[in-house]
């Protein structure tokens, strides 16, 4: 049903180099400094001055933008759109349309709200465009996360793309046995079940072999596990993370102090 | 202790396996439902699983890992909203707790138990991250709502009530439906198999048929809602 599964593109950069930690810093600290700065065009100078020069340092503009303009532009057509039209208050009216009036505070409020967003949802995409999720998550385990936890994130990654190969051949074969998939509502409710029902009672049969597998290979040992990649932090790094928090604290404590 | 306890109880070497395999339920199955193109998510309906025989506690940890995965592999979008999906974990797990997954009428209270959490968790989210308008279908409801003079709160709270119990009702049916085909000592290798009885009473079948007809007449039933509220 879908081919590609996770963004992440293999290519050598400075920001591929980074530690994964570092990144979700980073992340979390440009998401929570555009929710919380209270000057208004934070979140527009964010996301010109440093997410896109750092998708471009990182060799991922190309599929920065495309992934962006895929993920973003219906989405924020649409908010903006709805959020000028039917945002309460404010009235300095701009223009009449039928009976709805575009004001200038919900314009500005629009705007606020789709940067906001932007920030959020495109720094999140540099992550996952420049990081293997399994990369971050033994990274993750080396800090001390619980390894059943990347344990669940890794296998869910092979597992999911088999169990779409699964359910294509099960649409392919209840298809070809006549049902119907594109009727009017009633029918493609009916449909539901024969889809689903092959397809979850199928890989939950597998559940109990796993489990005596891992279980086999001392899945529950208490001790800690050994890793057969060391991933590699830098001290600057560490000094990068603090300043993040510094400024987050800043961003946040501005908001208080100001309202 | 108590809390502790009742944490470790939800997660033995079968929670952990079955984990993966719920996440990977929600995603698929959620797509299988945009391949229909029915109004309705259904994108839960593995942490429902999980929460119902592995407790509360693997419910939540499944509903949020789900969402983070779901936002990392498809649509960074999805993220902001992994406390919806945690709860729902959460909720359903404690529905499952107090017999509420035993018999179909039960689920059905699960359901809109399931729902109520899920509206007032979601609430927030889509008033102070999205302004009120999300990308969602349903933000014309709230869009109405505003412009009538309700503020944002109430307007995406009310959208929210509206529109989750259908989603929401349906999810948890189907869940039940899942585990009355599983076999009993499949199921006892769970922390919390007695959460559920399998094979008491009636066949699957028509417990399905009776689940998917409810789920039609919420789906009036909130259709009509809408259009009394959009006529008045």
């Amino acid at each position: 049903m879908r081919n590609k599964l996770s963004f992440y593109i293999d290519r050598p950069s400075p920001l591929h180099r980074l530690n994964p930690l570092t990144k979700l810093a980073v992340t979390f600290a440009f998401i929570i400094i555009a929710f919380s700065a209270p000057w208004y065009w934070t979140s527009a100078v964010l996301f010109v001055c440093a997410i896109i020069p750092i998708a471009f340092a990182g060799k991922i503009g190309k599929e920065f933008i495309r992934a962006g303009i895929n993920l973003m532009l219906p989405l924020f057509a649409f908010l903006f759109v709805m959020q000028s039209l039917f945002h309460p208050g404010g009235d300095t009216v701009l223009f009449h349309f039928w009976f709805l009036s575009v004001k200038a505070e919900s314009i500005s409020f629009a705007f606020l709200t789709t940067m906001r967003i932007l920030v959020m949802v495109s720094s999140f995409l540099l992550v996952l465009l420049s990081t293997h999720p399994s990369y971050l998550m033994n990274d993750l385990t080396q800090r001390g996360m619980p390894s059943t936890l990347s344990y669940i994130v890794t296998s869910t990654l092979q597992i999911i793309p088999q169990m779409q190969n699964k359910a294509g051949t099960i649409v392919d074969a209840q298809r070809s046995r006549g049902l119907n998939t594109e009727g009017n509502l009633g029918q493609r409710i009916k449909a539901l079940l024969p889809l689903i029902g092959p397809l979850v009672f199928g890989s939950l049969v597998d559940v109990e072999e796993r489990a005596v597998a891992l279980e086999a290979r001392a899945f529950n040992a208490a001790r800690k596990k050994t890793s057969l990649h060391e991933i590699p932090d830098t001290t600057w790094e560490n000094v990068l993370r603090w300043v993040c928090l510094i400024l987050v604290v800043v961003s946040i404590g501005s908001n208080i102090w100001l309202s | 202790m108590g809390l502790i306890r009742s944490i470790k109880k939800d997660f033995n070497t079968m929670t952990w396996v079955l984990i993966p395999v719920a996440i990977a339920i929600n995603v698929v199955v959620g797509e299988i439902v945009v391949l229909l193109r029915l109004p309705v998510y259904l994108d839960s309906i593995g942490t429902v699983l999980v929460a119902v025989i592995c407790g509360p506690w693997a419910g939540a940890l499944t509903g949020l890992l789900s969402n983070l995965i779901w936002g990392a592999l498809i649509d960074p979008n999805a993220l902001p909203w992994f406390p919806v999906a945690l709860f729902i974990g959460f909720v359903a797990g404690w529905c499952g707790r107090f017999g509420l997954f035993k018999s179909w009428w039960k689920v059905i209270i699960a359901g809109i138990l399931i729902a109520l959490t899920s509206a007032v968790v979601s609430t927030p989210i889509a008033v102070y991250l999205y302004g009120g308008i999300t990308a969602s279908g349903s933000s014309f409801i709230t869009a109405f709502l505003m412009q009538t003079g309700h503020d944002i709160i109430s307007s995406v709270l009310s959208t929210n009530f509206l529109v989750e119990p259908v989603d929401k009702i349906t999810t948890a049916m189907l869940a039940y439906a899942i585990i009355q085909g599983l076999s009993i000592r499949y199921i006892s290798r769970f922390p919390r198999a007695e959460n559920v009885e399998v094979g008491k009473k009636g066949n699957t079948t028509t417990q399905i048929i009776i689940a998917i007809v409810v789920a039609a007449i919420l789906v009036v039933v909130a259709a009509t809602v809408l259009v009394t509220m959009l006529a008045g």
